[in-house]
């Protein structure tokens, strides 16, 4: 009887400590939930009037070297932040290589682009000024350009007591950037305790995208994504791929046809997907994963195909739109001196087409 | 039954706890670590998934997640149960030392802890209290079943190390993560006193794998050795196997293998009781995991060549064994499966059919509602066949 009695209580101490200690330590380090709020980097403090300088600059196509391009000219507000084409149109009707990212949320995130070349916000938001073929700027030009702008001059001074220089211009942008939030979301709802927030196939789409999808293995954290790159095998034929994704920067043969995770929230406003916007729809992606990517010698060791049926699909497109909320919408503000265009500001002296 | 009523408080108690403090997702060890659901690595607990063999080749830890993996010191407590309690209803005919089962019962407990130890060192412990067998509690002896360290991707995926007291490699399906309450009766079959070859097994083993889907394990453990401490490490084993497509054969992708299992044991045949010197045993086979839409086809061939010795026999005994698993698998919630095993030993007269079917339902990933009918015949030289008709339903939970 004694032995028994002594059984019981060691079984029955072993997992009341067992479930204690679950709920102390709570480190389930990969799980999802509500966004923290946002961390502003030490050299670039979020103030009012800066981030008013940034949203002027984000949406100024004066900072595109013909003045047809803009940040918002690719990352449009009425498209989640995003494009709705594959690729978008940059200066001379270029068109770029990559689908363009939707901005909401990038605040969470340390790498930036496709291939994770920033390091930071702030050197992702002069980059598209700079290239070629999106709006096709050096920054010396940029410099010259808002410097011959009195009312960037004005607010340059008051927010950085300096002149418009490329690293002010990129901590301005930023700062705006960091102010697109989408975390009211009927997932982070139903996180936060309200059970009727999501549908019932939103809840199983949860479940699948936990388990069988294997989708919070890379879509990991609150921000739903692991920051690293993973190789789907998208854009892989013939032998090779079509971009090279984050062996650009590394050079690293086991990143070849590897691709930053994206963010998910408001995924379902952001069509198309992935880095050449070749899925059209969400069922679209979810069937690429299904089928566990395209086969290549590099594809990611988490991919694998995943036997989801029909319904179980459309769960996970449930979960996914339920990840979608209310996100700031805007339009292009008043415009320091609108009268000068980019003809009448100085020429370029760094290139441009 | 004091006793019996212990338990059962227990185990309330227990299930109690988990399902109030425990989130909507109840599950264990590595799923509470990462925050996942059980079916990220079992497509139907226990049976692993693709993603789960990736999981466990990899030593424990996300492929390619490697650097941010957490030891078990960062992580929550890394400590599980699974136990389960039901319906048995077990009848034995002509089989003396077998006791009729007509009961509920509780099966077993399995206390389970894994983690990482360091960035690239694993560990694996399965530990069963003994359990005094009464009525409404089905006896289960205490042995730290499984304690085993794994050193994995030494150099490359090529080479992991696995130390301690394991499942051996050499059993392509294993009966710890097994859909069915019956055995396996190819790998179960041993001469007397023998270690099944699904048994755990205390040595060394390295074990690889590569991205083409080819796999290897090498092994060195004790063996049959009767518990004679001072036999030496006595089994050596081999597995090779090759994966086609994409997956690791568990749910796609076709893979087959092939094992060899090389052991010298003293076995306890009748006369003597135990033999004085050791003698030699091998198995060799093949195994195959055929995948086609939600169906999964399990094969595997034995043949065994045992001395005389082991057997006490007049010559060396020579058997072939084997299993067919269908198992279907119409919904996550949802697997079937029906299974043939079989042990031809010639003139040893010890043939075994069994005949197995039944269904698990999934309330959520980690616990199951169980039903499986078992039939089971073993030839006897001059005596009746003796049968055994299993049927259990029981829920089978981990927490």
């Amino acid at each position: 009887m004694r032995k028994a009695v002594l059984i019981t209580l060691a079984v029955t101490g072993l997992l009341c400590t067992t479930c204690a200690l679950c709920i102390y330590a709570n480190g389930r380090f990969l799980a999802n939930g509500n966004l923290p709020p946002v961390v502003f980097p030490n050299d670039n403090p979020q103030t009012d009037a800066k981030v008013r300088l940034g949203r002027q600059l984000y949406f100024d196509k004066r900072l595109s070297s013909d003045g047809t391009i803009s940040c918002a000219s690719c990352h449009r507000p009425d498209a989640g932040w995003a494009d709705l084409t594959s690729f978008s149109e940059g200066v001379a009707h270029q068109k770029g290589g990559r689908n363009a990212p939707s901005i909401i949320n990038s605040a969470f995130t340390i790498p930036q682009f496709w291939d994770g070349r920033a390091t930071r916000l702030e050197k992702q938001a002069v980059g598209p000024v700079q290239n070629p073929v999106e709006m096709d700027l050096t920054m010396a030009d940029m410099e010259a350009r808002l410097s011959a702008i009195p009312g960037y001059v004005e607010q340059f001074a008051e927010v950085f007591g300096s002149k418009p220089i490329e690293k002010s211009v990129a901590k301005a942008i930023a700062s705006f950037e960091r102010t697109i939030i989408c975390d009211d979301t009927p997932y982070d709802r139903y996180v936060a305790g309200d059970k009727s927030a999501m549908s019932a196939p939103a809840v199983r789409g949860m479940n699948l995208f936990n388990g069988k999808g294997h989708c919070s293995s890379c879509h990991s954290g609150p921000n739903f994504t692991d920051s690293r790159y993973h190789n789907l095998g998208v854009g892989y034929a013939a032998g090779k791929f079509a971009d090279p994704g984050r062996h650009n920067v590394t050079k690293d043969p086991k990143d070849m046809g590897a691709f930053l995770t994206q963010r998910l929230r408001c995924i379902a406003k952001t069509p198309p997907y992935l880095h050449d916007g070749s899925e059209k729809t969400l069922m679209d992606v979810i069937d690429l994963y299904n089928r566990g990517g395209v086969p290549n010698p590099n594809l990611d060791r988490l991919m694998v195909p995943l036997n989801l049926t029909q319904r179980e699909k459309n769960d996970l497109v449930a979960f996914l739109e339920a990840l979608s909320g209310p996100f700031p919408m805007d339009k292009e503000p008043p415009l320091p001196n609108p009268e000068l265009t980019v003809d009448k500001l100085p020429r370029l002296i760094g290139g441009g087409k | 039954m004091r006793r019996v009523n212990g338990w059962i408080l227990a185990i309330a108690a227990v299930a109690g706890i988990a399902g109030s403090v425990l989130p909507v997702q109840a599950v264990p060890v590595f799923a509470r670590k990462y925050g996942f659901n059980c079916t990220m690595c079992h497509s139907n607990f226990p049976r692993l998934n693709d993603f789960g063999v990736r999981y466990r080749q990899n030593g424990y830890r996300l492929p390619g997640r490697e650097n941010e993996e957490k030891t078990v010191l960062e992580s929550p407590a890394p400590f599980a149960m699974r136990t389960s309690a039901g319906y048995n209803y077990d009848k034995f005919k002509s089989t003396p030392g077998s006791a009729n089962v007509n009961e509920f019962q509780l099966n077993g407990l399995d206390v389970l802890s894994a983690g990482l130890i360091g960035p690239n060192i694993g560990y694996f412990m399965v530990y069963t209290p003994q359990i005094n067998g009464s009525r409404g509690v089905a006896a289960q002896s205490g042995v730290l079943e499984m304690a085993s360290v794994v050193f994995s991707s030494i150099g490359s995926s090529m080479l992991n190390v696995r130390a301690g007291r394991f499942e051996p490699a050499y059993v392509a399906f294993s009966a710890k993560r097994s859909l069915t309450v019956s055995p396996y009766e190819a790998y179960d079959f041993a001469f007397p006193g023998g270690s099944a070859l699904s048994d755990m097994q205390t040595g060394v083993e390295i074990t690889g794998y590569n991205r083409r889907g080819f796999s290897y394990a090498a092994g060195l453990v004790n063996g049959s050795a009767s518990g004679n401490s001072d036999d030496g490490a006595a089994d050596v084993y081999f597995r090779a196997a090759k994966v086609f497509g994409p997956g690791e054969g568990q749910t796609t992708g076709q893979r087959i293998g092939v094992i060899g299992h090389f052991g010298r044991g003293r076995g306890t045949p009748g006369s003597p009781p135990t033999l004085s010197t050791r003698e030699s045993y091998s198995r060799f086979g093949l195994d195959a995991s055929l995948n086609c839409d939600r169906f999964n086809l399990a094969l595997q061939y034995l043949r065994g060549d045992d001395d005389k010795a082991l057997w006490d026999a007049v010559s060396d005994v020579t058997f072939s064994s084997g299993l067919a698993e269908l198992s279907y698998l119409p919904a996550t919630s949802l697997v079937g499966f029906a299974r043939y095993d079989w042990v031809n030993t010639g003139d040893l007269g010890q043939n075994v059919r069994r005949w197995t079917v039944g269904g698990r339902y999934y309330f959520q990933d980690n616990i199951a509602l169980h039903l499986e009918y078992s039939d089971r015949t073993q030839n006897q030289l001059s005596l009746p066949n003796a049968t055994e008709r299993f049927f259990t339903t029981r829920v089978d939970f981990a927490f």
